[in-house]
């Protein structure tokens, strides 16, 4: 025990004494933040939107019928027949759905009427591209020339979208709030932790301390809590001011709970970070070789993660790999809980991979490192 | 019982065979040269002794415990000086003190003792508190070795500790192995390639050379079982060169005796001792000598005579140009 702290208190002091590295861990990821909600565009593809026919009469098959000319044509969305409201937007709320499509009772009689049919659209705007892209494609759908149904006869009387946004107006800097306190966490473990025994390693000072009685696990465990504290407090940092510029006051948007549940997501996350680092980076010995893996894991992992684009519309070989991506679970667990309000119950299967992840990491970690020269 | 033994110790890489069946015993309490060339493969004796690699076969033994099975037992009885300053620059000599201490699991109160009265020993007290970037070489140096103390080890293994001093800080150094060898009845271990500094501290040399010890002895008897002796030049002058080798040759410890014009060259026992006499017995012969030198012989001639070269003959290390230096150790051949 004494050990492990020697070598958790050495590192700390060694990190405080490179304020400058302090400064860009912070500093970077809020740039990003700037510079990514600002400079991404594209289309996207096979966004699970769930539809809830409550009419079942002619005008709601046509329009079933368009959502899957939408479906088979250019594939924005993956139309899901959902039978109860309730099921459909606790989906969304889970981010299972990004949209669901509510054709109301009578929505039939309205269309034959002339008078105004209105078809409801719930959006997951937690993630702003994807609610665009839903609602734009829908729209498009309905409002489409060719749906007799639809008012040919008098414009007031087409099918008209009104779409309805689940949670409080949220700007696309914010969406990505969640990626960039990821990206945080992982520069972090990055640059603390394995990274750490690189550099005694390129220096050669590792030497004198396998000279002593240190353990494997006294190493390992030591750079990882060193570098879970100082990753801890880094993300944290920036997950509040990346959230204050892009116009969020967290104090206000959070409950004490809901803050503690996020920061349980942070640290798992950065857990499970530090010990892949250990098995990736454990016997390399050249801070180079660091250099070019690092920019390389850092978008392997963060572009797959969802923080951008939602995985759903990934190919089936990316989307297999977002699917053992830990940081897809951790910007699930914090969008949820930043964005949705959600509860321990809708990030518990986040926090249960990530935990599994993060004490396997750990423990391949210690098993990859090599005590000796 | 021995302090390190080690039996037939090979160590290879790949092809090269680095140590080539050493067998050592260092009795407790001594302190124990190992003279060699670079690449000698002392480095690589010493890490097998301190656990950090693994001998390719043979046996080794550290105060008792086996460096492949007991290594933990190892770790806490040895304070090792490595070749390369291995201190982190951006602690303070303080902090490295405290924290290795810990490492050995000593209690607060003692490690400040120690830190404290080690830092006093080596100099360092007034600077303890700034951080290493800060520190000259022999400072550097000076700490590593309070540093490898601060445990109280039984034995002190030290890799080339004055490498790279200037001839002033090395004496700080040898007077300081000193004070701490009687103070705490260490056993020392120690590697160079300065013969100065095998002389001065060693009781007994071992030389070492292609990883295999070609000499081991005292430094006396090193020099006794080699035939160069020292070395005696008397220029002398009103005398008969003959009549004059004729004299020198009758004193027992004189050798053989050459002639170059005015000038004797005499090989000779302990030539410092027959100076006097010599000089008197050619002045009684009423000749005027007006001109002694003396070459004493050094672990140098014996380093020669064993190895056949003198040490400082360094072969320049191959970096590959390619990948340049400070790329891993397999890869920089
Ligand atoms: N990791 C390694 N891989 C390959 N060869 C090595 C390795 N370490 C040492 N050697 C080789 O083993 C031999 C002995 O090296 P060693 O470092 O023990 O020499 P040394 O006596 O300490 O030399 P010096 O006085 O230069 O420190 C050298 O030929 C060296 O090139
Ligand atoms: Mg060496």
């Amino acid at each position: 025990m004494n050990r492990f702290k020697a070598i958790f208190e050495r590192d700390l002091r060694k990190f405080i004494r490179n304020p400058l590295v302090v400064a860009m861990s912070v500093l970077m990821p809020v740039i990003y933040l700037v510079i990514l909600g600002n400079s991404f565009q594209g289309e996207l593809k096979r966004l699970p939107v769930a539809v809830v026919d409550q009419d079942n009469g002619p005008g709601a098959e046509g329009v079933m019928e368009r959502l899957s000319a939408l479906e088979a044509g250019p594939r924005t969305v993956e139309v899901i027949k959902v039978s109860s409201q309730g099921f459909a937007m606790e989906g969304l709320r889970e981010g299972v759905f990004k949209g669901v499509v509510i054709i109301p009772p009578g929505f039939s009689r309205d269309l034959a009427r002339g008078s105004l049919a209105e078809i409801g659209l719930f959006l997951d705007n937690a993630e702003t591209i994807a609610a665009a892209t839903v609602q734009s494609a829908i729209a498009r759908a309905v409002s489409e020339p060719g749906m007799e149904f639809v008012g040919i006869r008098e414009e007031r009387a087409g099918a008209r979208l009104r779409p309805i946004e689940i949670y409080r107006k949220i700007d696309y800097d914010q969406t990505l709030i969640p990626g960039v306190v990821i990206m945080a966490i992982f520069l972090g473990a990055m640059t603390t932790g394995a990274f750490n025994i690189v550099m005694d390693r390129f220096l050669g000072v590792e030497e004198s301390y396998f000279l002593t009685p240190l353990t494997k696990s006294d190493i390992v465990v030591g750079l990882v809590a060193s570098g879970l504290l100082i990753t801890t407090i880094i993300a944290v940092v920036v997950l509040f001011f990346s959230s204050l510029i892009s116009g969020i006051y967290l104090w206000r948007l959070l409950t004490v709970d809901g803050f503690l549940l996020m920061l349980a997501v942070i640290v798992l996350s950065t857990l499970g970070l530090q010990g892949l680092m250990f098995v990736i980076m454990g016997r390399l010995n050249h801070p180079r070789i660091v250099g070019i893996l690092g920019g390389f894991m850092n978008v392997i992992f963060f572009f797959p993660s969802g923080a951008i684009y939602p995985t759903e519309s990934f190919p089936a070989w990316l989307k297999a790999f977002a699917v053992v991506n830990p940081e897809t679970y951790s910007v699930h667990a914090l969008r949820a809980l930043m964005f949705k309000g959600a509860g321990f119950g809708a990030v518990k299967g986040d926090m249960a991979f990530l935990a599994v992840f993060a004490v396997l990491a750990v423990i391949a970690g210690t098993a990859a490192f090599k005590r000796e020269l | 019982m021995y302090a390190i033994e080690t039996e037939n110790l090979v160590k290879k890489y790949g092809r090269l065979t680095a140590l080539d069946g050493v067998t050592l015993n260092i009795p407790e309490g001594d302190c124990f040269g190992l003279l060699g060339p670079n690449g000698a493969g002392k480095t690589t004796l010493i890490r097998i002794l301190t656990t950090l690699i693994r001998p390719t076969s043979g046996m080794a033994k550290v105060a008792g415990f086996d460096v492949l099975k007991e290594k933990a037992g190892v770790r806490s009885a040895i304070g090792v000086v490595p070749q390369a300053m291995t201190s982190d620059l951006d602690l303070t000599g303080l902090e490295i003190m405290d924290i290795y201490a810990r490492f050995y699991g000593m209690g607060k109160k003692e490690r400040r003792e120690r830190t404290d009265e080690l830092l006093s020993m080596v100099g360092l007290r007034e600077r303890a508190g700034d951080l290493i970037a800060t520190y000259s070489g022999g400072m550097r140096r000076r700490l590593e070795i309070a540093r490898g103390l601060v445990h109280r080890p039984s034995i002190l293994i030290l890799d080339e500790p004055t490498i790279g001093l200037d001839p002033q800080s090395r004496r700080v150094v040898w007077e300081l192995l000193e004070k701490f060898r009687k103070g705490d009845n260490l056993t020392i271990l120690l590697t160079t390639h300065y013969m100065e500094e095998a002389e001065y501290l060693s009781d007994h040399v071992a030389i070492i050379d292609y990883g295999r010890i070609v000499a081991l002895d005292t430094v006396e008897g090193l020099k006794k079982a080699i035939p160069q002796k020292d070395t005696m030049e008397l220029t002398v002058s009103n005398i008969d060169m003959a009549k004059a080798r004729e004299a020198v040759s009758a004193h027992q410890s004189v050798g053989s005796v050459a002639v170059n014009e005015g000038t004797l060259i005499i090989s000779v026992d302990n030539g410092a001792n027959a100076i006097p006499e010599l000089v008197d017995k050619l002045r009684a012969m009423n000749a005027k000598v007006t001109r002694v030198t003396l070459k004493e012989q050094t672990l140098e001639d014996v380093f020669i005579h064993f190895t056949g070269r003198p040490i400082r003959e360094e072969e320049a290390r191959k970096v590959s140009f390619l990948l340049g230096a400070g790329v891993p150790r397999q890869w920089g051949k």
